[in-house]
């Protein structure tokens, strides 16, 4: 019945009927139903196909390095368990993301608003610096997060994380230093523009 | 076609019994004239015909495909190429690749299954995008090669086929089913407005395929405790159905650092979907439910 249904490999069939009897694992049909029921094993595109064209490319061509290997597959008990749901934690989720955001969005009024209002004020200058800090610590921050995964390299984590910490307060430490004892960001930044 | 064949089938099984044993029919034969005494011929008298060579208009194309056997471990996985004439191939890549696996070489494992791009098994990266081979036409420009490889980032089981143990450990995990306590109000069934049901579009047809959260780096790098694309947009699916009634713990299973916030709105899941949907934009919501 399955060769009615296929009338393009039937008609192969008589093509094939040589080959269909040479193959060694069909022996248990009988020759009437092998050459019918299996028709198109090879058929014509074979002697194209595979002594001319099959070939084995090197899938890697360059050099590997292996900052991070993959490590093989470990699967946490069965097939059939849940995978493990993270406990909640709304400080290093939605409300990290949320403080994140508006961070951000408050950053474009206060980059803009000293140089739109010609003025200098000390507050601003300061409120721009802390922002900027922390919006880059967010930002290093998950960097670390996503590229140094803590069950793959605690230590190296840890040190990064500490290293972040210690750049952002060395960070903090310069802004106070540029604006109370320099011109500060704002003004360096509008003689930087037009010198 | 049909009802001609039923007929002959009815008048050749009405004889049957006044036939010789040679000349009944058995189910898988198909013969000409039901009375001719049919011989059967041994291999040595019959004659074989020579494959044409290709014509002038055969499309031949090169598919090199991602090979690698878990039977020698030591190998290196190699692509190996193969030459179909387009013109006796199907549209789809799937339809070549079962061509290859038929007639050229048996040995070629991949996953198929309804070949109408609802089952998502064929997930495969063809060209360099995450799709599905049944839903992937094959380009007819015969002078570029198609490249096959598995979904990227995934441990392999064999040439094509990708292991997604932990991606449905994960589907288990934000549990895709309706959580209610109370009775429904008129004791049958759970019921829903128009409106409410139409907030499910876009979500509720996804098949799985796991294309999307492949194409995801940040699933790449962090596939262990981030969700990705998939089953973000399968969570949501839940979260924004007005039926349950756990919305507010499933919700809170998201809230933490990994399962969510590891999406940098890169939007691979969006532009790679094989059914057009946008897990982008389910995460968003996502995100906008927990902020708010």
């Amino acid at each position: 019945m399955a060769s009615f249904v296929r009338p393009a490999l039937l008609r192969q069939s008589k093509a094939c009927l040589s080959i269909a009897f040479s193959r060694t694992i069909s022996t248990s049909l009988s020759t009437a139903s092998k050459s019918i029921a299996r028709p198109a094993t090879r058929s014509n595109i074979l002697k194209l196909a595979i002594p001319g064209s099959t070939r084995v490319a090197a899938l890697h061509a360059s050099a590997r390095r292996s900052l991070l290997p993959v490590l093989p597959q470990s699967i946490d008990g069965t097939a059939n368990d849940a995978a493990p749901v993270p406990e909640t934690n709304p400080s290093h989720g939605s409300y990290h993301w949320t403080f994140e955001r508006a961070l951000s969005v408050g950053l474009v009024p206060l980059t803009i608003a000293p140089f739109a209002a010609g003025s200098l004020n000390p507050g601003m200058d300061a409120l721009l610096c802390a922002t900027i800090l922390i919006h880059s610590h967010i930002g290093f921050d998950a960097l670390i997060t996503d590229y140094l995964p803590n069950r793959r390299v605690p230590k190296t984590k840890k040190t990064f994380d500490w290293g972040l910490r210690l750049a952002t307060i060395l960070v903090g430490v310069g802004f106070y230093e540029f604006e109370t004892n320099d011109v500060g960001v704002t003004e360096a930044i509008r003689r930087i523009w037009t010198a | 076609m049909a009802s001609l064949r039923t007929t002959s089938w009815l008048l050749a099984s009405s004889r049957a019994v006044f036939r010789p044993q040679i000349a009944r029919r058995s189910m898988a034969t198909v013969t000409g004239n039901a009375t001719a005494t049919t011989q059967i011929k041994s291999a040595a008298t019959v004659s074989t015909v020579e494959e044409p060579a290709p014509g002038k208009d055969a499309q031949i194309k090169t598919f090199q495909i991602y090979r690698w056997n878990p039977d020698t471990p030591s190998e290196k996985p190699h692509m190996q190429s193969y030459t179909l004439d387009l013109n006796k191939t199907g549209p789809m890549m799937l339809d070549a690749l079962i061509r290859i696996k038929n007639e050229v070489d048996p040995t070629l494992t991949f996953r198929r299954s309804c070949r109408e791009g609802i089952c998502g098994s064929c997930a495969m990266n063809i060209d360099g995008v995450n799709t599905l081979a049944c839903l992937c036409r094959i380009p007819t420009d015969t002078n570029k090669q198609s490249k096959i490889y598995p979904l990227p980032h995934t441990y392999v089981v064999k040439d094509i086929v990708p292991d997604l143990t932990h991606f449905y450990k994960q589907y288990k995990s934000v549990k895709p089913y309706l959580q209610h306590d109370t009775p429904a109000p008129n004791g049958k069934e759970y019921l829903q407005s128009k409106e409410e049901r139409k907030k499910l579009d876009g979500l509720y047809e996804c098949i799985l395929c796991a294309c999307c959260s492949t194409s995801c780096p940040s699933y790449w790098w962090n596939s262990e405790e981030y969700l990705g694309p998939a089953l973000l947009l399968q969570s949501y699916r839940w979260i924004a159905d007005s039926r349950d009634e756990k919305k507010e713990e499933r919700k809170a299973a998201l809230d933490n650092s990994m399962s969510v916030y590891r999406c940098h709105t890169i939007l691979n899941c969006s532009r790679t979907c094989p059914k057009g949907l946008n897990p982008g934009l389910a995460i968003a919501e996502i995100k906008k439910e927990l902020a708010l």
